[in-house]
């Protein structure tokens, strides 16, 4: 028994070494094969993610504001929210917090707001000069810098009441002009310290929108999450947003799965051409061994374990180029890193010997259950 | 001779010859499905990404500039300031009739007024529900903000054109007033203007026709006919801003520079640019033809969209060139094991002094012959394949781009000799002596 074992991979191992440029095929058949299936199985899981991502550009899915009415949102309550939300689903979240003031005489609103975190949640803002990097510098829209002729690097002084009715004035410059095409061109934007400085009153808060990786269920999770923990908060999804991303996203996903499962099954035939024509070449090969007195099992034996082989050795290279293959479209696709499954390897492995040996046993059964004489008179 | 040794290969080897045609089937109708689908795939996720609702927003030009800033009265208007701060609404047909006007999709106008609903202020917006217009040219479009507005979530019916008294209730008003589908409301403007011509002091009964959540500011509002809102407002004729819906190509730096000044491009770039269905064109072609109207595009909508188009097409393409390269490496396979069956056949006609180069040809003949067959067979199938997936994805057929036919057909002659140079270089070095012995 066991020097049969040692004979079969003997047998197994010259097979592989002697024939070399076959071998080579089927491996690169192999290898292609487990690229494509590792690289659109990692891809299928990781685009759902991908376009969630790329969807945050449409802006704040969900918004948080203070139940009662005409009161705003504290600081603390503010903090309490973040706390809430699940960091690797957050984007971003900005507070908001609007005032009536003035300038020239002329009213406007001013919006409060943190522009670093404006920039992740409403990524679609066109800005001609800066962001403001230091207190005193504001944004104004459009539409107000076309009004005023104002253009960055130039001053503007706003004036206001607060909520006790004392008036208060502070000196800006425009660092940078805004426009959406929607209210952001009609209203001034400083950054929250600033106003909190201005009106002198602290630690309020209008809006607080925040843009979540999530969609549908996920979603309606987190809005009860923070409802059922702070009573005195309200939770507002933008269904604008909301819903078309759900049924966008539906209908991509499965288009990458359909075209996916296209890929795959072209890719699967490959493979088992690749192997029929190794295993069609060697009917000679059968046809001796058998009249040398070797068993049909044992030759088919034989034939089905360097089947076997080929799969797991190409099941392994290409199990790493489709890593690749998928970084790559990651990469170039979506301009993000991926961070790569490795535990799916040995199963992409699997598959591919399960392939290569199905695909090695059509061949190999019609070559042993030929005549040997025929087939070594090679017909 | 030739041929006819080619009709006796077909006849005597139909197995391979089927095989080898099959695997081309196989592998065309699986690129031609995805090439029909990548042409399309732009205009139907393009289609998907409408329901964000409209990507430009049109407003009069004097009023895109103060109107919404000071809010300024309308009292003793000239019919200058009137023609500066409103859009007529008889001329907006002309949207429809520009170089693009096939891609816009939708379009509504809206005039807002303020009134009070019961004593309560609150804003009634005037608009198209799905008016259908009578084009010049002979054609008929409906449109209006049913389609816009695809987001709401609508308790009741959506309210017809000709139903002037039916209106649609936000979903935080209708809780404020405790409004139910079906009852009645009294509307009156916020403040009487003083004038000729004005009958609308009397109390407007209104019906609800259905309850809409929108997630956003309109929550508190009243839709209604644009017929009635100019009436209330004394307004006849007028509307203050359009909403248009338009498919757009994604932004390249030709459509950036454009933007910030059409003036700088060359006759060339110009050219380009006015024929291409940018978001900044299709704005610039709708100024044209309305010169008393500014054209916006809603960054937040058509920017998402250039964005998520890009990506999703540069996916499909990557996908796309893998199936070709799959496909290639099946037929290269196939036509190589066809070749080493019958060595014994080539070594008897090269023994019989065929030289290499005429023995390819007749192998390449016989492969590209079963090859075309298998391609045809594979466009069709591969086209009906792209139906199935608009149908099953996107809810509609998938057009079909003749300029498929001509890739398809390369694809096939040039994966077909791709694959069958492995095999012929096997051919050329095929000694006749050993095959003919058996080896």
């Amino acid at each position: 028994m066991l020097s049969n074992r040692k004979f079969a991979l003997k047998m197994c191992f010259f097979s592989l070494v002697r024939r070399r440029s076959r071998l080579l095929i089927a491996l690169i058949g192999a290898s292609i094969g487990a690229s494509v299936l590792l690289g659109l199985v990692t891809l299928c899981y990781d685009i759902p993610k991908q376009l969630s991502r790329e969807f945050r550009s449409y802006g704040a899915n969900m918004v948080f504001v203070s139940k009662q009415v005409a009161q705003r949102l504290t600081r603390g309550e503010a903090e309490k929210i973040l706390a809430l939300l699940p960091p690797s689903r957050l984007v971003g979240l900005t507070p908001l917090r609007y005032e009536t003031v003035r300038s020239n005489m002329l009213p406007y609103t001013a919006v409060g707001l943190d522009f670093e975190e404006i920039k992740k949640t409403s990524p679609f803002w066109h800005l001609t000069g800066s962001y403001p990097n230091k207190g005193g510098q504001l944004l104004i829209g459009v539409d107000v810098s076309e009004a005023t002729s104002l253009a960055p690097g130039q001053s503007m002084t706003l004036t206001g009441r607060n909520s006790k009715n004392e008036r208060y004035e502070k000196d800006f410059t425009v660092s940078g002009v805004v426009s959406t095409g929607g209210v952001e061109d009609g209203f001034i934007f400083i950054s929250l310290a600033d106003m909190e400085l201005a009106t002198k009153e602290a630690g309020a808060i209008d809006i607080l929108e925040a843009s979540l990786t999530a969609d549908g269920g996920p979603l309606e999770e987190i809005k009860n999450k923070v409802e059922n923990s702070l009573d005195t908060v309200e939770v507002k999804m933008v269904t604008r947003v909301t819903r078309s991303e759900k049924t966008v996203i539906a209908k991509l996903t499965f288009l990458v799965y359909i075209v996916s499962a296209v890929v795959l099954s072209l890719s699967t035939i490959c493979v088992s051409t690749t192997m029929m024509t190794v295993v069609l070449e060697r009917r000679g090969e059968i046809g001796l061994k058998k009249a040398l007195g070797a068993e049909s099992k044992s030759v088919a034996g034989e034939f089905l374990l360097e089947g076997l082989l080929l799969g797991l050795i190409g099941g392994f290279f290409g199990a790493l180029g489709g890593l690749g293959f998928a970084a790559l479209v990651s990469k170039s696709v979506f301009g993000r890193s991926f961070t790569p499954e490795f535990h799916l390897v040995p199963a992409t492995m699997l598959v591919m010997a399960i392939v290569a040996v199905i695909a090695s046993m059509i061949p190999v059964k019609r070559a042993v259950n030929a005549e040997p004489a025929l087939a070594l008179r090679g017909e | 001779m030739f041929w006819k040794m080619i009709k006796g290969s077909f006849f005597i080897r139909r197995r391979a010859h089927l095989l080898t045609a099959l695997t081309v089937a196989l592998g065309v109708s699986l690129a031609a499905a995805l090439l029909g689908v990548m042409f399309d795939i732009g205009d139907k996720v393009n289609k998907e990404l409408k329901s964000y609702g409209a990507n430009l927003n049109a407003v009069p030009k004097g009023a895109s500039v103060i109107g919404a800033l000071y809010e300024l009265g309308d009292i003793g208007q000239s019919e200058m300031a009137i023609k500066n701060n409103y859009i007529l609404e008889d001329e907006l047909y002309k949207i429809k009739m520009i170089f693009w006007a096939y891609n816009i999709v939708d379009f509504a106008p809206y005039l807002t007024v303020k009134v009070k609903a019961e004593g309560f202020p609150t804003s009634l917006i005037g608009s198209w529900f799905n008016k259908s217009l009578d084009l010049p040219t002979g054609e008929k479009v409906v449109t209006g903000m049913d389609n816009l507005k695809s987001w709401w979530v609508l308790e009741g019916e959506r309210v017809d054109e000709r139903d002037i008294r039916g209106i649609l209730v936000g979903r935080e008003l209708a809780n404020k007033l405790n409004l139910k589908l079906g009852s009645t409301i009294k509307v009156t403007p916020e403040v009487i203007i003083e004038g000729e011509g004005n009958q609308s002091s009397e109390p407007e009964v209104l019906t609800v026709r259905g309850i809409f959540e929108s997630g956003g500011d309109e929550d508190d509002t009243i839709f209604a006919s644009l017929i009635l809102a100019q009436k209330i407002a004394s307004k006849p004729g007028l509307v203050e801003r359009v909403e248009i819906s338009a498919l757009t190509t994604p932004d390249n730096e030709l459509a950036r520079r454009a933007a910030q000044n059409p003036g700088s491009l060359s006759r060339l770039e110009w050219d380009t640019w006015y024929c291409t269905a940018y978001i900044s064109s299709i704005a610039y072609q709708i100024e044209e033809i309305l010169p008393s109207v500014r054209v916006k595009p809603i960054l937040k909508v058509a920017q998402s969209e250039g964005a998520i188009l890009e990506k999703t097409e540069l996916l499909i393409i990557l996908l796309t060139v893998l199936t070709l390269g799959c496909a290639s490496l099946a037929i290269s396979n196939l036509v190589t094991a066809n070749i080493m069956e019958r060595s014994v056949e080539i070594g008897l006609l090269k023994a019989l002094g065929a030289t290499n180069i005429s023995v390819s040809v007749l192998f390449l003949a016989e492969t590209l012959l079963a090859a075309l067959a298998g391609g045809v067979l594979g466009y069709v199938v591969g086209l009906a394949l792209s139906q199935l997936v608009g149908l099953t994805v996107f809810g509609s057929y998938i057009a079909v781009k003749p300029l498929v036919i001509p890739l398809a057909l390369l694809m096939v002659i040039f994966v077909t000799l791709l694959g069958s140079l492995p095999a012929l270089k096997a051919l050329t070095s095929l000694k006749p002596a050993e095959v003919l012995h058996g080896r």
